[in-house]
């Protein structure tokens, strides 16, 4: 009897419900031929089943994401910074919650293989964006055993647990790349990765100035039941180049707004504590009186990790993807082209 | 390879290990039993209501609270080895 070979891999349960571009020896050679490094050579161990990422098995599910060969370095790259002790790996992919490794490329490598950050950065249509996020998840599920039901006990998980890589519209930036505002030569190339919510679409076609664009934004970004309120936790914001100019062409760089952000994103303890996840021990940890209803709870503990990028196409809204819990930290490094 | 099917496994045959369960112990009577408090909030407070009645109802000699690092982290080898010495019987809980 003839096998099918897509349905083959969806009983094996290898795919993340989508048909997969079937493994094969010659087809994983070509993929091999993305990279100079050895096959064998061990990127690292996926938590929690503890798996080897060896560059071929990376290659492997590259393949079956439907990447090309060109984007085997960041995928590479990817995998090798995601399983960073500081970020947790193993945390998320065993919680009940639903975020996801979120993957920010920038630099010329980015650009050359055609990966996103302008119209519809986050959703489909774009290969590069969908593969290679859909790599990272593929391995977390076949090399890491991250399984909702199994090891994972995500309640919900999130749309962005398919895919979840893009890069920024620098095209129409007014400000240097996050990587740049790390430190980074703009010629490096660098991957970005924090623990993500879905993005919140905050939609304002109203401001005209900076100071009412961002205070929307930062109560977007206190929403009772987002962890930020009560964890030392990591944000993503994205701005449209719309709203970011806005803010640049009254003076402001990058690092303002995220300054302006951290003291705009803040409510009354007697808002936060009506709903969600406020605890009296979990104001006690904040250095917070639970009885005082008129203390401040800010939703950026620590500006550093607010990672403000510019994304998107041309119009009035910010992305906001809240993060998750203390226990990981974002992550930032180059990779190997 | 898979079934000979000229396809390949990804998990590179990485066949994931089977670990069987400690035998349960049928009776806790004179047992030293272990708590792991995951930090969960008010974990601690359930471990030493579970504690009391552990001791007044089954009789067990001791019970030993340890607490993790943190919820979202695996314990560390240290403290589960500490915890293999020590108790003959341990359960994991968290609070909430």
């Amino acid at each position: 009897m003839k096998v099918d070979e897509f349905e083959f891999f969806l009983e094996k349960e290898w795919s993340d419900g989508f048909p997969v571009v079937t493994p094969t020896e010659a087809r994983v050679r070509w993929m091999l031929g993305g990279t100079r490094r050895d096959p064998d050579e061990v990127v690292g161990h996926v938590p929690p089943a503890g798996e080897a990422a060896t560059v071929r098995t990376v290659a492997i599910h590259a393949l079956m994401a439907g990447c090309k060969p060109d984007y085997l370095p960041v995928v590479l790259g990817g995998i090798r910074i995601i399983l960073r002790e500081e970020f947790n790996m193993g945390g998320v992919q065993c919680t009940m919650h639903g975020v996801a490794p979120l993957m920010i490329v920038n630099g010329p490598y980015a650009e050359k293989i055609g990966l996103h950050g302008g119209n519809g950065c986050f959703g489909p249509g774009f290969r590069a964006n969908a593969t290679i996020g859909r790599a990272i998840r593929l391995m977390l599920l076949n090399l890491g055993g991250g399984i909702s039901g199994r090891a994972s006990a995500t309640i919900f998980s999130s749309p962005i647990r398919y895919t979840a890589c893009l890069t920024e519209n620098m095209a129409s930036s007014p400000w240097e790349s996050l990587a740049v505002s790390r430190g980074y030569s703009p010629t490096d190339n660098v991957i970005t990765c924090a623990m993500a919510e879905n993005p919140r679409l905050h939609f304002d076609d109203v401001s005209t100035e900076p100071e009412r664009l961002l205070t929307g934004i930062g109560d977007a970004m206190t929403a009772p039941g987002s962890w930020n309120m009560w964890f030392i936790s990591d944000m993503v914001v994205a701005m449209s180049p719309q709203h970011a100019k806005l803010c640049a062409s009254a003076g402001l760089t990058r690092t303002d707004v995220i300054g302006r952000l951290s003291k705009l994103a803040v409510r009354r303890q007697s808002s936060v504590k009506r709903g969600g996840n406020w605890r009296p021990e979990r104001a006690r940890a904040m250095g917070i009186d639970p009885d005082d209803d008129d203390a401040v709870v800010v939703a950026v503990k620590d500006p550093q990790r607010l990672h403000l990028i510019v994304a998107g196409g041309n119009g009035p809204i910010t992305a906001v993807c809240h993060g998750w819990n203390e226990t990981s930290r974002a992550v930032h490094g180059t990779y190997e082209v | 390879m898979t079934d000979d099917l000229g396809f390949i496994d990804p998990t590179a045959g990485g066949a994931r290990a089977k670990i069987a369960l400690a035998p349960r112990p049928m009776d806790l009577a004179g047992k030293v039993v272990g708590l792991l408090d995951n930090t969960k909030e008010q974990a601690d407070i359930i471990f030493k209501t579970v504690a009391e009645v552990l001791r007044s109802r089954y009789g067990v000699a001791r019970v030993v609270i340890r607490r993790k690092e943190a919820f979202s982290r695996p314990a560390t080898e240290a403290l589960l080895n500490e915890m293999a010495k020590e108790v003959q019987v341990a359960a994991a809980a968290l609070g909430g």
